[in-house]
């Protein structure tokens, strides 16, 4: 009998044997009358071994893939027979150990309140911008609408590398090197650091991450910055919360507002931005027409918020990087 | 400012209560929060002490018997002049008193205290604590303290921004009310000028050069110096300030009232009643009321009696030209000073004052005069005297009032929300700003106390302020404005979130820190002129410094084991000039320790270089698909250094283990094998936004090898690969060896198994075509390295 003959009955009559099989002696006994060391497999393999040189590519190809063949076969027909058999049967391993134990990684709670605010706004349409963290007076100041001699520079202790040079006190700066570079519409948020000389305590330091947002263009309206400032409060801290516009100052935007939200908790509204209408003095020293672009401007500390998500007391916490806390987010 | 509901009730009747007029001023655009509430406070009362004996075992305390009507009670007490029959402040068991103070039964030295007997400050009306607060013996006992104190003491702070200088004052403030209110401003004092009797006139000289616009001076003669008139006192103690004596006080009441600040001289102190506005002389040196002795320069405006320094104008008066008890003459200032020097000239000394801070804001220029003839009027009525000299008002100021046009549409468009013209009008007519309705909108002269209104937008504000913010329609209709929204940093993020979930901690360290520290890491600093401590000076020059710290900080708490990393700018000065100062956004990793303890599973896992250089090829890889490669170079502080290379050879990184020496000098605590990471942000962003072009997937079967050789133990094993990769380029696919045995027989030797993959993307590999790569590769490593290749 040729050997090709032999695999094909070989196989027909594994087939047939396997599926009248329905118990586990059954199946073993296949198991022995086949694929055992003494087995019909075997002994073909044997056979092989025997071929000449010319005939043994062909068939050691096809007795291969009759091995796997056979083999996944009777490894279905024993699972379907006893569902159990494919665990392992090795009593000795102890599902119960811990497993292995990876580092517990995570981003910074400013990082993740940044990226949060950068999403909601990127979701109605503002791009992000970046920009130098020391800066001239220029572009810290002067441009928007804070000339030198005015009390409006005691609003935000500044930091001096020079006279004229300072680490910016507001990503603000930002503001004014997209305007110098672009003409509007425009419609972005600034996001980094900025530094203000107080003195260290738990509830400020000498840096804090800022992020502003800026539209210019021929129509924005107060009202429009109100329903834009509304819309990012409910995103950002859920859709219940009370808030309320009041009016407020700042040399960059006229009318100005800052917006409190509501703090069941401590029962009272707590500071969260800032913003206004963009002064037209500003628009003018960048260069747009005032008389035909407006809109509006805001501003918030990420750390604030950070503090008031999270229930962080202490402002320190977020630039020590004890690993007890980073760990926690 | 601190401002007390009945000094406001001069100018304006209201019904707000305390934190009523709180808020409703912080909606009008005046920060508010209560300062002192009686109406917030129970069980404080009107008490009279019916007997008030030596306590038996305390030398300084006293027993009292308090009444309050009803009842006596026992009340032990520290003050000095607490006497039989006072009328006082009775705060009873269950009371709290501001500061969150809680009254309860007590026992002092063995006596039972059923209360307390009030002091100014506990009651939070003004500093004075050295004895109990007497009050009048016409109040009733019993009564509430609201109804006795509230009246008079009850007051909010305010927070008053820059621009709004026309409300440093209880008539600013009520102006605000009266339009709140729609009530009319009242006029407490009416401006009578007064004659003089004598015929000489004040010579007053204004610098040339300006400064000042508006000086007026007169003397007043026959003066009694004296204790004030409790009305007086009182309201000075309604906002927390000190009565000093008579003649001071109607400077300081003046000052409150109409918020102009006023400056009265000793007439007799002067060497002539003259007076002359100029600059100071450089390093001029002027001894202060406050006992300060300051150091002038050529900026600084003072007032000089022709002959000395007298005032450093607008900011501070003389110590040696200053009123006293015995002062009977004086020569009164009222002016107007410019912002700009005054506030260029008290920010250099470093010297804020009451007046300084009106003056640099903008007083009224306006307010000059009828401040004068009201210190005039108050003094006469108050100290007697009499107006001596003839005033002399000498000034180049114009007093034309402002014309500000507003548009009607410019304030639709504005604002997004109709305000209809009859409350623009009422809103401007409650400023006190006259306006006239126009075909296009509003024609209006603002007053002089207003002169922050320049431009149309000042009025917009003004219209809205007062409108309410919360009466504005907010609109949503902002998706026309919309853009294409992008974030060049995105790619950063998903780095940032990649080292995150393989389990770093990112980190933000502070930008600041100290100079010495700085220098260790030999890059040019950038330093600040006006630090606020000596540890934070200078700008960070890498990101490495902060992350040490931070190994320091978490080792010395227990935790070895460290992966960090932060993104952040670090900064270096190339020249003088902003332009000479580079800004660079840097990435750097930091790791320390071990990734798996020992355990049950394997042995520890360390955190070291190779773990680095693994997170930087897969990090490349997987997030932005290119191939990178490490190049051996040198660095400063670091024993072991590779560049990262990418496919152009551009430098996207770096990576190296530091030395321990290094971390030693600047005191780091570590065991040993901390290594770094830096990644080139710029480049890693290129990388990440490169497009994916997809190839073809070959479909010929991968053939795998062993190769086993015997090397020198020092021989370079990635050198060893590059040169069996470079043997073919069309089927070698990878190689990498899997095993290193050094063998103790053979001292200097190491046998390694290289693991070595072949594919054709033409056809199924057959032995033969490998078998011809292999013998080549043996015979180059054997040469090349010096290797011997051994059995499988």
């Amino acid at each position: 009998m040729s050997l090709d003959n032999t695999i094909k009955e070989i196989k027909a009559s594994f087939q047939s044997e396997l599926s009248n099989c329905n118990t586990s002696t059954d199946l073993e006994n296949i198991r022995i009358t086949y694929l055992g060391r003494k087995g019909k497999l075997t002994t073909l393999f044997e056979e092989f071994t025997k071929l000449p040189g010319s005939e043994k590519p062909k068939y050691g190809k096809t007795l291969n893939i009759l091995k796997t063949d056979l083999t996944s076969a009777f490894d279905k027909k024993l699972k379907e027979i006893n569902p159990n058999s494919h665990k392992s049967n090795d009593s000795s391993e102890d599902f119960s150990l811990p497993g292995y134990n990876l580092p517990e990684g995570s981003l910074h709670p400013l990082e993740q309140v940044t990226s949060e605010i950068k999403a909601i706004f990127q979701s109605i349409g503002f791009s992000v911008a970046y920009g130098p963290e020391i800066d001239d007076d220029y572009h810290n100041f002067e441009a928007l609408n804070v000339p030198k001699h005015h009390p409006a520079r005691d609003m935000q202790d500044t930091f001096f590398v020079d006279p004229n040079t300072v680490l910016r006190t507001h990503t603000s700066n930002v503001q004014i090197h997209l305007m110098e570079n672009q003409d509007p519409p425009l419609r972005h948020i600034c996001c980094g650091r900025v530094f203000r000389n107080e003195a260290v305590s738990y509830k400020s330091f000498c840096l804090f991450n800022q992020v502003e947002g800026l539209v210019i263009n021929e129509t924005s309206s107060f009202a429009e910055m109100k329903g834009t400032l509304e819309y990012f409060v409910k995103e950002m801290f859920g859709e219940g919360t009370k808030m309320r516009f009041r009016p407020s100052y700042f040399p960059f935007t006229e009318p100005s507002a800052e917006v409190d939200i509501w703090n069941d908790k401590l029962n009272q509204w707590m500071e969260i931005l800032g913003c206004g209408m963009v002064n037209p003095n500003v628009l003018t020293n960048v260069g747009y027409d005032n008389k035909k672009y407006q809109g509006f401007a805001f501003g918030m500390g990420i750390e604030r918020i950070a503090m008031i998500k999270y229930g962080i007391k202490d402002i320190r916490l977020f630039y020590q990087n004890d690993k007890r806390f980073l760990e926690q987010f | 400012m601190k401002v007390s509901l009945s000094w406001l009730k001069r100018f304006v009747d209201f019904d707000y209560s305390t934190s009523e007029l709180a808020d409703k001023l912080t909606m009008r655009g005046f920060e508010s929060e209560v300062a002192t509430d009686f109406s917030s406070l129970d069980h404080i009362v009107v008490g009279e002490v019916k007997s008030a004996e030596k306590h038996p075992d305390a030398d300084k305390l006293k027993v009292c018997m308090v009444s309050d009507g009803k009842q006596t009670y026992n009340v032990v007490c520290g003050a000095p002049n607490v006497d039989k029959d006072q009328k006082i402040v009775f705060a009873k068991v269950g009371a709290v008193l501001p500061g969150d103070f809680k009254i309860g039964k007590a026992k002092i030295r063995g006596v039972e205290s059923f209360g307390m007997i009030c002091s100014e400050r506990e009651l939070g009306i003004s500093e004075e604590h050295e004895g109990i607060m007497v009050l009048d013996d016409s109040c009733k006992v019993g009564a509430k303290i609201d109804t006795i104190l509230g009246e008079a003491y009850n007051a909010i702070d305010i927070e008053i921004t820059p621009d709004k200088a026309f409300a440093l004052s209880h008539r600013g403030i009520a102006r605000e009310i009266a339009a709140m209110t729609e009530s009319k401003i009242k006029t407490p004092m009416e401006v009578v000028k007064a004659t003089s009797k004598g015929k000489d006139i004040v010579k007053v000289v204004l610098d040339k050069k300006g400064g000042c616009t508006r000086y007026i001076a007169g003397t007043m003669t026959n003066l009694t110096v004296g204790p004030s008139p409790k009305w007086l006192a009182d309201y000075l103690k309604s906002v927390g300030q000190k009565s000093i004596n008579n003649l001071v006080d109607i400077s300081n009441f003046m000052l409150l009232e109409i918020g102009h600040p006023t400056h009265v001289f000793d007439l007799k102190k002067l060497s002539k009643p003259a007076i002359e506005v100029k600059w100071a002389k450089k390093d001029e040196k002027f001894h202060a009321l406050d006992e300060e002795t300051y150091k002038l320069d050529t900026d600084h405006l003072i007032i000089t009696d022709s002959v000395n320094t007298i005032a450093l104008a607008g900011i501070i008066g003389g110590k040696d030209s200053a009123v006293s008890d015995s002062t009977t003459d004086v020569l009164i200032e009222s002016a107007y000073f410019d912002p700009v020097v005054i506030r260029r000239g008290s920010k250099k000394l470093n010297l804020l004052s009451e007046a300084s801070r009106r003056f640099e804001r903008g007083a009224d220029p306006e307010a000059t005069l009828e401040a004068f003839y009201m210190i005039v009027g108050l003094m006469t009525e108050v100290a007697g005297g009499s107006l001596e000299s003839i005033v002399a008002d000498e000034s180049t100021i114009d007093l034309t009032l402002h014309k500000v046009s507003l548009s009607e549409a410019k304030l639709l468009k504005y604002i997004g929300h109709k305000i209809d013209f009859k409350s623009v009008s009422f809103i401007l007519d409650g400023l006190h700003i006259e306006n006239k309705k126009t075909k296009a909108g509003w024609d209006c002269i603002i007053p002089s106390f207003r002169h922050d209104v320049k431009h149309e937008t000042d009025l917009i504000e003004e219209v809205l302020r007062c409108y309410g913010y919360e009466n504005i329609q907010s609109s949503y209709s902002f998706s026309s404005q919309m853009q294409y929204a992008n974030d060049a940093e995105q790619p950063l993020f998903e780095l940032k979130q990649y080292l995150s979930s393989l389990g770093f901690n990112q980190c933000y360290n502070n930008s600041l820190q100290d100079l010495e520290e700085v220098k260790s890491f030999g890059i040019n600093p950038v330093s600040v002129m006006n630090p606020s401590s000596e540890r934070m000076n200078t700008l960070r020059t890498t990101l490495h410094h902060g992350l040490f710290e931070n190994l320091d900080f978490n080792f010395k708490n227990g935790s070895s084991n460290t992966l960090i990393y932060e993104y952040g700018t670090v900064f270096e000065k190339k020249g003088d000039t902003l332009k000479d100062i580079e800004q660079v956004s840097n990435f750097s990793c930091l790791v320390h320790g071990n990734f798996y303890d020992k355990n049950v599973h394997f042995d520890s896992i360390e955190n070291n270089f190779f773990l680095l250089k693994g997170v930087a090829s897969n990090a490349f890889a997987t997030l932005t698909k290119a191939k990178v490669k490490f190049i051996e170079d040198k660095h400063a502080y670091c024993d072991v250094f590779y560049r990262i290379v990418d496919g152009k050879k551009n430098t996207v990184g770096s990576i190296g283990v530091v030395s321990d020496l290094f971390l030693d000098k600047l005191d780091i605590s570590h065991k040993t094998n901390v290594s770094i990471l830096d990644i080139n942000t710029s480049l890693f962003i290129e990388h990440f936004n490169h497009n994916i072009k997809v190839q073809d997937v070959v479909l010929y079967p991968i053939v795998n090898r062993d190769l086993n050789f015997k090397f020198d133990s020092n021989t370079n094993l990635g050198k060893v690969c590059a040169a069996i990769k470079s043997v073919n380029q069309s089927i070698m696919q990878d190689v990498f060896p899997v095993d290193i045995y050094k063998s103790k027989k053979e001292d200097g030797k190491k046998n390694v198994l290289f693991k070595l993959s072949f594919q054709s993307v033409k056809k199924t590999l057959e032995d033969n075509d490998v078998n011809a790569v292999i013998a080549e590769i043996i015979s180059v490593v054997t040469k090349k390295f010096n290797a011997k290749l051994r059995d499988n």
